[in-house]
């Protein structure tokens, strides 16, 4: 980690950022702080001043000298007194010569330094005898002070700035490394090894909920991409057989004699479901690509479910299977209804067909919408062999079908695109096991409904 | 004379295909493999049907069909297209098609098609009695009889049966069927419309008579006076 670096990472700019607006900020405040001060205690000492001098002027001029002995008495060393005749001669007090500058009206002023280098507050009254009166004040720890507040301001920078550097080196190691390492998990993933995530830290800040984010878009990447995998090898599989026996087929015929009618319809036979998975296919892309609510309305599930048992009954009926409704009420959903519709058809049609196949004449199929008002849902059940537990995700996939019936037959896509149906109207399709049988419920209830259109929260 | 049917197809190995399934049926057929060209066609000669395809340099398919309703033709339209999504149907029905069949299609299936839209252009004044042999349908008491011998349909055998009475003598597809009487246009499977079929069948035809509905196999079913 150089140090380049880390001064390019946003906590260190930030740190900086702050130090130096401190660094800027103190001596201002600072200098206000002596500012106001000095003001007051000038104003202060002004008016002590001006006190101390109406006083001694009002003295009567024979006493001023004893009077200005005994102010200095009471004063201390601070306070200068000072009493000069017209052509400038010292009368009294410890001002010893009278200073250049004097200001002539009464207000205080401050005088440069004297030659004991100090610093005075001075007010001046001509008394009525030609005479000066000099009233001051050493005000030399103004001076001092102002002195002390410069070098503050000056070390407390240097201080902060330091301070400041220093925390953002510190401050901007930590994410700087967490950088570094989700920088690694993009390059592993990027090299093809779709199973790495973001590393998150638990602390929930931004970068974690930016690992998060991306960790939900990878793990969605990562199912597509085995949706995409599976699907492909299973197609190839899946068409490569028919295609096979119709190869096959067709070479025998070469090499036969003669060709009958029912030869070659066998071939179309091949031919055809190949065929029929391809359309099964194109559907399912259809319906992925489909934009969401271009057909929807507002559709009654008990029309669709007496629908359906309509379409198949006479199909139940020829496979000696019982297909009823279960207790019917109106339950309103927003939906496709042509596709809600194939998508329940899809199911009525896999359930007579298992149930069929492995009870024969005792089969039954029961279509109901679920025993509760909410949420709204079409189940159908049947007495089939069910589907084991760990197949069900693989079932709802393109092209999956369980190794055991494969002699049933269809395209092995039926519930891919009930799937692909319920995920575009956001619906959820759950298989579930009955004591004998399997369930199938599609809950129509609109997850966005009253939600925000977020990936999940962890 | 035999029909003439204009097709509009830009991949050469289908129009071949289809100029040759159509010519062995005896039709007459002139081909254009590009939209533009196609309307041209149409709109300069008289024919008594057209199959377009859906996707076609030049013009596409849905404009060739509205241009030529706008022109005030209305030669039977059978739209043939890779897209068999509900709204691509919709699309093509609106533009002015009068049917809407998906690729990859069986042969027999485009000359049914052909033939049921044919037949629809000449049915002139709307029927309320059908006739095929003994097999009466009447469409105002909405009332079956064979000979005889009152038949008992639910609301669905009757569409059926009425489709099929319209269409006597044509081979109608499942999907045909499927589309026209229950009006859905996924594929319903080979056994579902089977068991319907078998089912109107078992009324229709009792013990001792002749049977009306003949099953091609592997395509549809014919309806047709013994």
């Amino acid at each position: 980690m150089r140090l380049s670096e880390l001064w390019r990472t946003t906590t260190a700019r930030l740190t900086l950022l702050y130090g130096l607006v401190f660094a800027l900020g103190v001596p201002v405040l600072l200098g206000a702080v002596y500012l106001q001060s000095s003001i007051y205690l000038t104003q202060r000492i002004d008016i002590v001043l001006q006190a101390a001098a109406d006083t001694l002027e009002r003295v009567p001029r024979p006493e001023l000298p004893r009077r200005i002995e005994e102010a200095e008495a009471i004063n201390g060393s601070l306070a200068v007194f000072g009493l000069f005749s017209a052509d400038g001669r010292w009368l009294a007090g410890n001002l010893t010569a009278l200073p250049a500058g004097l200001p002539d009206d009464n207000k205080p002023k401050e005088l440069p330094l004297t030659p004991r280098a100090r610093t005075l507050r001075i007010t001046v009254r001509s008394l009525p005898g030609g005479e000066t009166l000099v009233v001051g004040r050493d005000i030399n720890q103004l001076r001092e002070m102002r002195a002390i507040i410069a070098s503050a301001s000056l070390w407390s920078g240097v201080t902060i700035l330091v301070a400041g550097l220093g925390c953002g080196v510190a401050l901007s190691i930590a994410p700087l490394r967490r950088l570094r390492s989700m920088q690694a998990a993009a390059q592993d993933i990027a090299a093809g090894n779709l199973k790495r995530r973001m590393p998150i830290s638990r602390s929930g800040d931004e970068l974690d909920v930016f690992a998060d984010a991306v960790n939900y878009m990878m793990s969605e990447v990562e199912r597509l991409m085995n949706e995409i995998k599976g699907a492909t090898e299973t197609i190839a599989h899946d068409l490569r057989t028919p295609l096979t026996r119709a190869r096959a087929q067709l070479h025998r015929l070469q090499q036969a004699p003669e060709i009958g009618a029912a030869d070659i319809s066998r071939v179309v036979g091949e031919i055809d479901t190949v065929l029929e998975r391809f359309r099964a296919l194109l559907r399912i892309s259809e319906l992925e690509a489909r934009e969401r609510r271009a057909g929807f309305s507002r559709v009654d599930l008990s029309d669709i479910a007496r629908q359906a048992v309509d379409l198949y009954q006479p199909l139940a009926e020829s496979q000696g299977v019982n297909l009823s409704l279960g207790p019917l009420r109106g339950v309103m959903v927003e939906a496709d209804p042509k596709l809600l519709f194939e998508a329940v058809s899809n199911l009525v049609d896999n359930a007579i067909k298992f149930s069929g196949a492995s009870r024969g004449p005792g089969g039954r199929v029961v279509v109901s919408l679920g025993p509760d008002e909410r949420p709204a849902q079409i189940v159908i059940d049947d007495n089939g062999p069910g589907i084991a537990e760990g197949e069900r995700l693989a079932v709802l996939q393109r092209f999956y079908r369980s190794e055991d019936k494969r002699l049933i037959p269809g395209s092995g896509l039926g519930l891919s695109i009930v799937a692909a149906i319920v995920r575009l109207h956001r619906f959820e399709l759950a298989l579930q096991d009955l004591p004998v049988g399997l369930r199938a419920v599609i809950d129509c209830t609109d997850p966005t409904e009253g939600l925000a259109e977020l990936p999940p929260e962890r | 004379m035999s029909p003439r049917i204009l097709v509009i197809e830009d991949d050469v190995d289908t129009s071949d295909e289809i100029a040759a399934l159509l010519t062995t049926s005896g039709f007459e057929t002139r081909r254009s493999l590009d939209g533009g060209e196609g309307l041209k066609l149409a709109l300069s000669e008289p024919f008594d049907a057209i199959t377009l395809d859906r996707i076609l340099p030049g013009y596409d398919g849905l404009e060739v069909v509205s241009r030529l309703r706008e022109a005030g033709r209305h030669t039977p339209v059978l739209m043939v297209s890779a897209l068999g999504d509900v709204d691509d149907r919709v699309a093509g029905l609106r533009a002015g098609g009068d049917d809407y069949m998906i690729k990859p299609f069986a042969p027999v299936e485009l000359l049914a098609r052909l033939e049921v839209l044919l037949r629809r252009r000449s049915a002139g004044e709307p029927q309320l009695l059908l006739r095929v042999g003994d097999l009466e349908l009447d469409l105002v008491s909405r009332e079956a009889r064979r000979g005889q011998r009152r038949i008992e349909l639910l609301p669905r055998e009757f569409k059926l049966l009425e489709y099929m009475m319209r269409n006597a003598g044509q081979m109608l597809s499942r999907r045909m069927i499927f589309e026209e009487v229950w009006e859905y246009y996924f594929d319903p499977g080979t056994n579902l419309i089977e068991v319907h079929v078998a089912k109107l069948r078992k009324k229709i035809d009792t013990p001792g008579e002749a049977s009306l509905i003949r099953t091609e196999r592997g395509s549809g079913y014919v309806l047709d006076a013994p």
